[in-house]
């Protein structure tokens, strides 16, 4: 019955290392997601109604379906089709296509929020459609959408905990392997909470001021 | 292999497992719904210690993954205090404690969506303060809230398959068994998956109906 974090020591570099993996994870699934997620957006915001509809349809289905459910459909369904990667690829697959669905959202939003005069004082300039878009509304849809992206990016790290049940040894699939050496599970777990926290804390921190640099000349209309 | 192939069973365990599932969402959220709105009103109350250690017990539940609450409530709590925990009381604290996390958020975001006059008039008028609470405020905030709570428990209800980690025997865990026994990988995940998918669909549903139920009394009405 007594709280003796010193047992940990020993173990704290094979934390770290698995704090890495996690860390490596999300910021490749990450970049996934956001690239998969401008590819939605921009075909949930088309003119195209079909493309508007399967963009939908995906973004439904991989919100409402668990994650843990997913990953398991990709890492036992993957090899069935013949595509042999290991669990750290799986995963990050797994995460960057359940946080497209997200960040597809919180880009769309950004989308939407672009105010029409933009939009027709590029048309009057005469820029083509597709520079319009890649020039004008992706870079202010981007910036405007920092903060839910930052969500994003933190329910990715909270998500992440779950690859360790592919046999993936992030953070939390490291703190199972201490908890069973150790014998105790009460200080590593507790431990681990903490750290999670913090970690998702600095992001958020690192996220606002993201948010406050990128958004620096519109002090006041956006923040 | 005699019982490699599907089974009309198997449709039993997918019902028994989607049983457990549903069952479970509905305890912890009801759990989870009392005790976050019980820490509201520790807040709007503002109870000196009680009011800091709330808001930061929720930060810390809502900023780590689920995953790593369980495991510190079904190997960590038994380790510690030598108690026995079933993984069923495991899930059902856990989950409990995570949602009232977040509809502690919800509570207090929606007291104070109330404007501050309307609380002033009703205490001018000689109200107490429980009296502005039940009367006053609560049935604005009920209406206010109910949109974020149901999105919260569409995410809620996935977060219910990470259970299965730590042994029950929920859908995500029943998909677990097909999954190892039949070795088709698609069709059983996909199964789950719908079920899920269309658990989540109804409770949205649900709460879009009572939403436009509570809404009522602010709905424009056609002139």
């Amino acid at each position: 019955m007594r709280l003796d974090l010193t047992i940990l020591v020993p173990h704290l570099g094979f934390l770290a290392e698995g704090a890495l993996l996690t860390l490596e994870a999300c910021v490749l699934a990450l970049a996934g997601s956001v690239a998969l997620g401008m590819l939605v957006a921009v075909a949930r915001t088309s003119a195209s109604k079909w493309a508007n509809r399967l963009a939908f349809v995906y973004v439904d289905l991989f919100r409402n379906i668990p994650f843990i459910v997913q990953l398991f459909f990709f890492y036992y369904g993957l090899p069935e089709i013949g595509i042999y990667i290991d669990a750290f690829a799986t995963g990050v697959v797994a995460l960057s296509i359940a946080g497209g669905a997200y960040a597809s959202d919180a880009i769309r939003a950004g989308i939407l929020a672009i105010d029409n005069g933009i939009l027709e004082a590029a048309e009057v300039s005469g820029l083509s459609r597709r520079v319009t878009f890649t020039h004008i509304v992706l870079p202010i849809a981007l910036r405007t959408s920092v903060r839910p992206l930052g969500s994003v990016l933190i329910n990715m790290i909270l998500t992440s905990s779950v690859l360790s049940t592919i046999t993936l040894n992030e953070l939390t699939g490291n703190a199972r392997i201490v908890a069973s050496d150790t014998f105790r599970p009460f200080e590593v777990y507790v431990v681990l909470l903490v750290v999670y926290a913090a970690l998702t804390y600095l992001v958020s921190l690192g996220i606002t001021l993201l948010h406050r640099r990128l958004n620096r000349d519109l002090q006041g209309q956006v923040s | 292999m005699r019982f490699a192939e599907f089974t009309p069973f198997d449709l039993v365990l997918l019902a028994q497992g989607l049983g457990v599932t549903i069952g479970l969402f509905l305890v912890t959220s009801l759990i989870g719904l009392l005790v976050g709105v019980l820490w509201g009103v520790v807040r709007f109350y503002r109870v000196p210690i009680l009011m800091q250690l709330v808001t930061f017990v929720s930060e810390i539940l809502k900023n780590s993954p689920v995953l790593v609450q369980l495991f510190l409530v079904f190997f960590g709590f038994p380790a510690f205090f030598h108690l026995n925990v079933t993984p069923v009381q495991a899930a059902i604290v856990t989950l409990s404690a995570n949602t009232a996390a977040f509809v502690y958020v919800i509570a207090v975001s929606s007291i104070e969506s109330i404007g501050r006059d309307q609380i002033e008039a009703a205490r001018v008028f000689g109200l107490s303060r429980w009296q502005v609470l039940r009367l006053v405020i609560a049935p604005q905030a009920a209406a206010f809230s109910i949109g974020p709570l149901t999105a919260l428990l569409v995410n809620q209800l996935q977060v219910t398959s990470l259970i299965s980690v730590i042994g029950v025997m929920d859908l995500a865990k029943i998909g677990a068994t097909l999954n190892l026994r039949t070795l088709k990988p698609f069709v059983v995940w996909t199964a789950v998956g719908i079920l899920y998918y269309l658990t989540a669909k109804l409770v949205a549903t649900l709460g879009a109906r009572l939403e436009r139920r509570l809404r009522a009394h602010s709905a424009f009405r056609c002139l």
